[in-house]
């Protein structure tokens, strides 16, 4: 009868522990509504789900919004959150760590193996946000110049600027006004667009040092950096070398001979732009006079990474997901091959996987070599304000020639230091 | 007796039965997010962290913040500029179908095309069409030696966008025109023209007079469009140049979903809704007539 009952006790242990290791966990994943990057979750889920039965992932884009941000925050605000999350970039990142919402990542065992098996132990220092590591960055996008080589040798210049100087003298031979002009400068009106102008400007112009200083809450580019920005803003425009509404693709339409772009230009250039992507030669972001030749020139990156929410409640298997997206060099390579966007990893030139890639697309190549050489926005919850502020005091001041260079920076400071101390 | 008491209760319940879809209706997408958005705005709410009660701080912080009067300077230029610019060529385009003889049809339903057409299309189209290097801006430098900085002049960039709003909203509010001449009795410029009246006197004296309702109707419709731009500015100036094409709701978005700021974003929503109401019940109460066809 003991026999009998000790048999029936271990059959019942035995079942609760299969059902219990066997219970199906499900991590919800929302990746960016972007074609490319959709195909690439749905090409590397199924890999994921073979060898991981007990951890599902279901991947949903981020829903139809205006931005990720505004889907992400409602979704927050109804607690119907994901559990991780993609497409998010460094401000956001800051705004939700600062609301308590995300998991530090460095708290997981493997962290700082999982860095060196990535080879981004450089790259990753620009997110650390109050000490922790809260965002994996998936990848980098440097921000560079498309020029046209027509445009460039038809006006003389066998090679792009790289000055503000050469710019003015190619501005001077290249433009017609109301038709053509050598460069575009603005960015656009959103706040976002400071990425574009501002930010590659003064990364390019000061070797990649900050333009806020996160830990004293101030801004700090009332220096000879932001001059040099701010004194080639007001050349460009009171020289008339260049427009503030171009229209539409004005790069491609032969409107300008250079603009500001990132390799995601790339891919849609091929399929609406084929013949002149052929004439398109990628270089630096413009230096001012003095930067010395021998020295790498930074520029802005535009980077998003993978979080994992507070609310999630399964975050060792979200973490396992997370490491197992990144320890394996072969799922950037998928994401080189079906993104165009450069993965964050700083061995994309030296690595033979990448590197092989890369030679068969020269374009990509060039962003490639840039990945060490970027730096993301500073990571500030008021980043939004920022760029306003930088927008309705920096730039649009220059533009209309309202201010002189060095107001436009006094002001902009001042403005911005007022902003970050509420 | 007793027969028409439950008589009249029967009709009383169909009526409501037949009520209820909508007022349920308008309970649950306009009764609950109202009542919501009254009690954001007196609070501190960034989506993330529990809300804070901070009584009517939003509304005193709204009303020392200089840009609130920017968004109310603007709002007023939209109006000045595409008020009587749509009333002008609405009117002119009801009374040129009017006179037609044939596809009269035909001409209102073309017209009304861009009414229905998508925003962002066509703030694309107008971007382009008035772009610095656009072709309007090219043939005008090449013939005259001179540009117009559509949006790209602070002072400009408002009236480029009044001009989109009235391209969209001329063929919809020529219908309703239409609708309101046809309204006309015929007698009553028969019995003007026996009187000597020429055209002139026939329009202001007669046909205006007698547009009043569909005039007060536009006036009313064109008032809440001009606190509700958002997609023209959105898509084509950003706010800007020097903030000169913010709009209510264009501030209303940014600081709800960009800025994070959603009790302050709700208060002034509660500012922009009372000020449309307010001035589209001064406009009724100065300009609305009682009409009399016979």
């Amino acid at each position: 009868m003991k026999k009998k009952a000790g048999l029936l006790f271990l059959a019942v242990v035995m079942i609760i522990a299969i059902v219990g290791f066997s219970e199906t966990i499900t991590l919800t994943l929302w990746t960016a509504p972007n074609p490319n990057q959709n195909l690439f979750w749905k090409t590397l889920l199924p890999q994921w789900a073979k060898t991981h039965p007990n951890i599902k992932i279901k991947q949903s884009q981020i829903p139809a919004a205006r931005s990720s941000e505004e889907a992400i925050l409602t979704a927050i605000a109804s607690n119907r959150q994901p559990d991780i999350c993609t497409n998010i970039f460094s401000g956001f990142a800051a705004e939700l760590v600062s609301a308590g919402q995300l998991v530090p990542l460095d708290s997981f065992s493997g962290f700082k193996a999982l860095i060196k098996t990535r080879d981004m132990q450089d790259v990753i220092k620009s997110w650390k946000l109050k000490g922790h590591y809260y965002v994996m960055p998936i990848y980098d996008n440097p921000i560079l110049v498309w020029w046209r080589k027509s445009m460039l040798e038809k006006a003389g210049f066998t090679k792009p600027p790289r000055t503000y100087s050469e710019l003015y003298a190619l501005s001077k031979k290249i433009t017609i006004p109301h038709k053509r002009y050598a460069f575009k400068v603005f960015g656009g009106q959103s706040w976002w667009d400071r990425w574009w102008d501002f930010m590659t400007l003064y990364y390019a112009a000061s070797e990649g040092k900050p333009y806020i200083d996160v830990k004293r809450n101030k801004a700090v580019f009332d220096n000879e950096y932001g001059k040099d920005v701010a004194s080639f803003v007001y050349t460009m425009f009171k020289k008339h070398y260049t427009t503030v509404a171009f229209g539409q693709h004005p790069f491609f339409k032969g409107a300008v001979a250079g603009a500001i772009k990132g390799p995601w230009s790339i891919p849609s250039a091929k399929s609406q732009f084929p013949k002149v992507l052929k004439d398109v030669i990628i270089a630096p972001p413009l230096v001012p006079d003095n930067y010395p030749t021998d020295k790498p020139v930074y520029t802005f990156a535009d980077a998003k990474g993978m979080i994992i929410f507070k609310s999630c409640k399964h975050k060792d298997a979200a973490w396992e997901f997370m490491k197992w997206v990144f320890s394996n060099p072969e799922h950037d390579l998928l994401w080189l091959k079906l993104t165009q966007e450069p993965p964050t990893r700083e061995d994309l030139l030296t690595n033979p996987l990448f590197a092989n890639y890369l030679k068969t697309h020269p374009l990509l190549a060039q962003y490639a070599k840039y990945v060490k050489y970027t730096v993301p926005p500073a990571l500030s919850p008021k980043t939004i304000d920022i760029q306003q502020s930088l927008t309705n005091n920096f730039m649009e001041p220059l533009m209309y020639l309202t201010v002189t260079p060095q107001e436009a920076v006094k002001n902009a400071v001042k403005a911005i230091d007022s902003l970050l101390s509420q | 007796m007793i027969r028409k008491t439950t008589l009249k209760k029967h009709e009383n319940l169909k009526g409501w039965l037949l009520s209820s879809p909508y007022l349920i209706f308008i309970l649950v997408f306009w009764g609950y997010p109202f009542v919501w958005l009254v009690v954001l705005s007196f609070t501190k709410w960034n989506f993330m962290t529990p809300k804070k009660f901070i009584g009517i701080e939003n509304f005193v912080k709204l009303f020392s913040n200089p840009f609130f009067w920017t968004l109310t300077w603007n709002t007023f230029k939209f109006m000045c500029y595409f008020i009587p610019m749509v009333l002008v060529f609405s009117i002119t385009l009801a009374v040129a179908f009017t006179k037609a003889k044939k596809f009269k049809a035909f001409l209102a339903i073309s017209f009304l095309v861009a009414n229905v057409s998508s925003g962002v299309a066509y703030s694309i189209v107008f971007s382009q069409l008035f772009s610095s290097n656009g072709p309007l801006n090219r043939f005008l430098y090449n013939s005259f030696g001179f540009i117009i900085p559509w949006f790209t002049n602070p002072n400009w960039a408002m009236f480029s966008i009044a001009i989109m709003v009235t391209w969209k909203f001329l063929g919809y509010y020529a219908l309703i025109f239409m609708a309101g001449l046809q309204m006309i009795p015929k007698e009553l410029y028969e019995a003007a023209d026996l009187d000597g009246a020429n055209k002139r006197t026939r329009f202001f004296k007669i046909t205006l007079p007698l547009l009043n309702p569909s005039i007060v109707m536009i006036m009313v419709l064109a008032i809440s469009l001009s606190f509700g731009i958002f997609t023209e500015p959105y898509m084509i100036t950003g706010g800007g140049p020097l903030n000169g094409t913010q709009t209510f709701l264009l501030a209303i978005y940014t600081d709800a979903f960009e800025r994070y700021r959603a009790g302050y974003a709700a208060s002034l929503s509660i500012i922009a809704a009372s000020m449309s109401f307010a001035i589209i019940y001064a406009t009724r109460k100065i300009i609305e007539r009682e009409v009399d066809f016979s």
